[in-house]
């Protein structure tokens, strides 16, 4: 993702990992809880949540030069993804939702095709980038550290996931999203509108990859497969932190990034996905529920 | 006129490969229970193998392994063997997985094959990929009058393929098969066995991608590693699902129709700029295909008929 700062010596290198380790971490974190949270609810693997990233970032690009800074573009490119996330479910996949997973991973194939398209009509093959004022990395004990953005980057991830949690935990509609995906049934007895926390979820979900995908634009460039790049990541770490589970999923994003920070000392940059996918494979091959199983996660599940 | 024909020959033996494809998926996704998104892997393994013991030995400014310049029917069997060899290996650690994980780790074996592909200069010549591959019966016919054997072939291999499908759709082991996608745990209970069937519909389902990709490697006359990403896979399932999954049929034609839908427009010279977007917008138009089919017909255009393998009574005998 960044790679001007060169490594120094042998201490660099490992604080190198490290930097570069919480970096890449936050971007799959933030792009993974989304694609998490619409598996738990409703139960499909939404493909199109990689192309949600793309739309992110290329609507915060074009915010981007109409002017704003970029905090507000930020927010404005995560407030339309989300709208759009909200719109796709309402129109494509809640009608749907009876005929099987399948056909709901199917139908996001055919939607992130469809964004794909849509954002390369527009914005062309190009490799574009954020235009930003160009700043130094803070010093932290006579290392270069982070910049700003990278900073603001790590905290803003940091903190959403976080946010996830307290709202699942803590606040009604939270509880109304972890109830209606345990058994949405029982939900509907208790006198919760499965439909309404379909439509939050989708929103919160779609919203943090939009972000994602800015976040990603600032720290390298925006490019079309973007999207696709980062889709096979997402999928590495919901497999790696144990299907449908969220708090997995989140300690997968850092386990994946630290993996292939360290696994990258030994390989070529152009393995990077690779590389995730070989953890996954192992681990799988440890421990078939992935990481969610350390606290015993997924053993009901049945299919 | 004759541009248009040429055109129109070229789609179908285009088609032909994506058939072969298709064949190959229905057969362990529609057939049988396994969700595949990997079934590029196999497509790549089989070019490869082909390519690397037909192709000369790497000149100097090229790398690649071997390079026997063997005889072409010696790399269409191989391709075939490495094909359901892939299958094997890949399957041992995955088969074992349930039907999401089992998606997500073929689709991951097919990343990081196609990133060997990519870096591993010595192996494959790397992103520069190998070009200018023979063809065979190159020599027999006038230049012009090529496309036509080529499109013969192809639909020689499309033939080979839909016997070898529908043979196994209508044995025993594709009543197996069949079994195990609709109730695993009843199949169990009448004998058969899971891994071993899965495994063995795998690797049968990756020696006919692996010789489809031969049939790839002789129309596109080059090999390079991004014919094998994943939206490969995608378009598969896509052509799959547009004509009807569990069907041969369906398989069959829902190739061809992809293919209309997808490289029809190729046909209209543009220029520069232009050309990105209409690149871009055959995409979107596949996208749109694929969700008004699965929202509107989602058996697709043929679905699969129930088979029955008592005598016909003499009116259905007349439906039919």
């Amino acid at each position: 993702m960044i790679s001007s700062r060169e490594p120094t010596d042998q201490a660099g290198h490992e604080m190198d990992i490290l930097i570069f380790g919480l970096i890449s971490a936050s971007v799959v974190l933030l792009s993974s809880v989304g694609f998490a949270l619409i598996l738990r609810t409703e139960g499909f693997l939404h493909i199109a949540h990689g192309q949600m990233l793309l739309l992110g970032a290329y609507t915060g690009l074009l915010l981007s030069n109409l002017g704003l800074h970029i905090a507000p573009t930020a927010i404005g490119a995560a407030l339309f993804t989300g709208f759009v996330g909200v719109l796709f479910y309402g129109v494509l996949f809640r009608p749907i939702k009876a005929r099987g997973a399948l056909v709901l991973l199917f139908t996001s194939v055919g939607a992130a095709y469809v964004v794909y398209g849509l954002v390369g009509a527009i914005a062309g093959k190009r490799m574009l980038a954020f235009d930003l004022p160009p700043v130094r990395a803070f010093q932290l004990f006579g290392q270069p550290f982070m910049t700003v953005y990278e900073l603001a980057i790590v905290i803003v991830a940091i903190a959403s996931a976080l946010c996830l949690h307290l709202f699942l935990a803590y606040t009604s509609p939270g509880q109304a999203i972890r109830a209606v995906s345990d058994d949405e049934a029982l939900a509907r007895v208790r006198g919760i509108d499965p439909m309404r926390t379909s439509y939050l979820v989708w929103f919160v979900a779609s919203a943090l990859g939009g972000l994602a995908g800015v976040f990603l634009g600032i720290l390298g460039s925006l490019h079309l497969a973007m999207g696709w790049q980062q889709i096979i990541l997402i999928l590495a770490t919901t497999v790696l932190g144990g299907i449908g589970s969220i708090y997995g999923v989140m300690l997968a994003a850092f386990v994946l990034a630290f993996g292939i920070e360290i696994g990258l000392l030994f390989v070529e940059s152009s393995y990077r996905s690779g590389l995730a996918f070989l953890i996954i494979i192992v681990v799988l091959l440890v421990k078939p529920q992935g990481l969610q199983a350390l606290w015993g996660g997924g053993a009901g599940r049945t299919h | 006129m004759e541009g248009l024909i040429l055109f129109a020959v070229s789609m179908l033996t285009l088609g032909a490969v994506y058939g072969m494809l298709c064949l190959a998926l229905n057969l362990e996704s529609g057939l049988g229970p396994l969700w595949d998104l990997g079934i590029v892997s196999f497509f790549g393994i089989g070019a490869y193998t082909y390519v690397l013991l037909t192709a000369p030995p790497a000149a100097d400014h090229q790398s690649y392994i071997f390079g026997f310049g063997l005889p072409m029917w010696i790399g269409v069997v191989a391709s075939m063997v490495a094909g359901g060899v892939a299958a094997w290996l890949i399957g041992l650690p995955t088969l074992k997985l349930k039907r999401e994980y089992f998606l997500i780790v073929t689709l991951a074996f097919a990343e990081v094959i196609r990133q060997v592909y990519a870096n591993e200069e010595w192996l494959t010549n790397g992103v520069a990929g190998i070009y200018g591959l023979q063809q065979p019966l190159r020599s027999t016919v006038p230049a012009m009058q090529y496309s036509y054997v080529l499109l013969a072939l192809a639909l020689l291999g499309l033939a080979f393929a839909w016997a070898v499908t529908r043979s196994i759709g209508a044995s025993p082991f594709g009543r197996a098969c069949k079994a195990l996608r609709e109730n695993e745990a009843l199949a169990i209970t009448a004998g058969i066995d899971p891994r071993g069937v899965s495994m063995r519909v795998y690797m049968v389902a990756g020696a006919l991608a692996g010789l489809a990709g031969v049939f790839g490697v002789w129309y596109t006359t080059l090999i390079i590693p991004g014919q094998f990403e994943a939206d490969l896979t995608f378009f598969v399932w896509a052509a799959l699902i547009i004509g009807g999954i569990g069907n041969q049929r369906g398989a069959l034609i829902g190739a061809f129709v992809f293919i209309l839908l997808h490289d029809a427009l190729r046909f209209i010279q543009v220029s520069g700029e232009w050309a990105v977007t209409l690149t871009s917008l055959r995409t979107a138009l596949v996208g749109l295909a694929l969700i008004l089919i699965l929202r509107f017909r989602p058996e697709g255009l043929f679905g699969e008929r129930p088979v029955t393998f008592a005598q016909r009574t003499p009116q259905e005998a007349e439906r039919a």
